[in-house]
């Protein structure tokens, strides 16, 4: 997945003046689109655009990161987000994704991620209840992004089983998860699921999200739903051709058949790995038979 | 997963006269090594291992003072942080708990830890291990600065440097020329009892 912070890197931006501003992060996002010329748009700025809207500390310069948990003061780049997506949707003939955060995700992120990971064992009506106005916040989001007539992609790394055990999952993640993506689908929009890391334990659960994609990391994972991802960041990032061109029949045969990075591309790969990827995409899709 | 009953029953195998190195070792570490199996198992996750951390290091600071430096002595000791840009340390804290657990000394530096630092700290502590983490594919790189700035300064030889973190991997690790690669606290241990055993 391109996101903003590739663009801005190639197009020697500052990540924090193409985060902030709509426009600019529409820029960028077109350019690179133009340049590789792949088959989605995924809008996404950086992981903490809720959680700074709600409050949290968030450093953009020079690279996104959280230093806290939610105070009082917040900085709301919602509306560039959806004003970013409005541009790229009449501009760009590909379908438009805005990645959102997962309640899970987002509570841990206003709680400060290791506390709230205690808490779901320790205290869990405290838990719940910040997870309840996570997916509150996130459900009117949705709305104000679903009005410009995009797509979505709920991001939930924290929902992982690299972090979380399958009933810790169950009990806080999936709920909101699966009621995101109805309230998503009402509108006619297109709604994946991006949970990077492992779930491998918690793949038997995954098409009971009712989503239309699912981009997720374990090239063995089998699922109804339609896959996407197949090529490691690492191996994109390091541009070992072979292992690419490896990845890359691995994913069809394994039935991803969007293909994509297993999460972010990072921001200094260098363009022609990028290239590579697409290149060995479309021959491997005219040889599994799948058409752009 | 308990502190507060943690910090009870080492106050009272302490009112029993039980040797503080003995609640320590047969106790908490006995305690911490079960965690981390469990959690190589994947019987255990992140928030069960950072509550039984909090336990582990209730006991293990009534402890500390009482212990002699001559009663306990680390197989090793271990410098550890997160390279400069990154804050994310909740994995290199699970690690240090286990590397601890394991009979290491650890010298946390904490995180967002600039290249200089690291060097000052390898030269103040002369450590076995340099253990270097980095949750960012921005800031992994520094990892390989770390290492030239070591060679450069003549303080590489006889050191063994294992890096970790979700973006990092075997090949990464080759890449930067580092003695080592985990994924998790338990792997890091068994690299480090590998490592040191020549």
């Amino acid at each position: 997945m391109v996101c903003a912070d590739h663009g801005a890197y190639l197009l020697n931006l500052k990540f924090k003046e193409v985060a902030e501003d709509g426009e600019k992060l529409a820029h960028v996002l077109q350019y690179t689109y133009e340049l590789y010329g792949y088959d989605m748009v995924l809008v996404f700025s950086d992981p903490y655009v809720e959680a700074q809207a709600l409050g949290c500390p968030v450093e953009l310069d020079p690279y996104p990161a959280l230093i806290g948990s939610a105070t009082v003061h917040s900085v709301d780049r919602t509306e560039e987000i959806i004003h970013a997506a409005d541009i790229l949707r009449s501009s760009i003939d590909v379908p438009i994704f805005v990645s959102i955060k997962g309640p899970f995700t987002l509570a841990a992120f206003l709680d400060g991620i290791e506390h709230y990971l205690k808490i779901v064992l320790k205290k869990e009506t405290e838990a719940s209840q910040l997870l309840q106005e996570a997916l509150q916040y996130q459900l009117g989001y949705l709305e104000r992004i679903l009005s410009v007539g995009v797509n979505i992609m709920i991001g939930d790394p924290l929902a992982s089983s690299s972090v979380i055990s399958p009933a810790i999952f169950l009990k806080y993640a999936f709920t909101g998860l699966k009621t995101m993506v109805a309230k998503a689908k009402t509108s006619g929009a297109i709604v994946g699921v991006h949970i990077c890391g492992d779930v491998g334990a918690i793949s038997e659960y995954l098409d009971d999200l009712d989503a239309d994609i699912l981009s997720i990391e374990g090239i063995n994972i089998r699922t109804e739903t339609l896959k996407m991802g197949g090529v490691g960041t690492d191996t994109i990032l390091n541009g070992d051709l072979k292992c690419m061109r490896s990845e890359v029949e691995n994913a069809f045969k394994n039935e991803f058949i969007i293909l994509s990075t297993a999460c972010d591309v990072p921001p200094h790969t260098e363009p022609a790995n990028i290239k590579a990827m697409l290149r060995f995409a479309r021959e491997c899709g005219r040889e599994y038979g799948v058409q752009k | 997963m308990d502190e507060e009953k943690v910090s009870e029953l080492v106050s009272s195998a302490l009112n029993e006269k039980i040797e503080p190195v003995d609640i320590l070792e047969k106790g908490l570490i006995s305690g911490m090594q079960e965690v981390a199996s469990l959690f190589a198992r994947k019987e255990y996750y992140v928030p069960e291992v950072l509550l039984c951390s909090e336990a582990f290091y209730a006991g293990f600071d009534i402890l500390k003072p009482l212990i002699g430096k001559s009663s306990r002595k680390p197989k090793a000791r271990i410098v550890f942080g997160v390279v400069e840009g990154d804050i994310h340390d909740i994995g290199k804290n699970i690690v240090k708990v286990m590397m601890e657990a394991a009979g290491y000394e650890v010298v946390d530096l904490g995180r967002d830890v600039p290249v200089e630092d690291f060097i000052k700290a390898v030269d103040k502590e002369r450590p076995d291990i340099l253990a270097l983490s980095s949750l960012m594919t921005t800031t992994m790189t520094l990892m390989a600065d770390i290492l030239k700035e070591l060679e450069k300064r003549n303080l590489r030889r006889g050191l063994k440097v294992i890096v970790g973190g979700a973006p990092v991997n075997e090949e990464f690790a080759a890449s930067i020329k580092a003695d080592g690669y985990s994924p998790d606290g338990p792997s890091a241990v068994r690299l480090i009892e590998k490592l040191l055993s020549g």
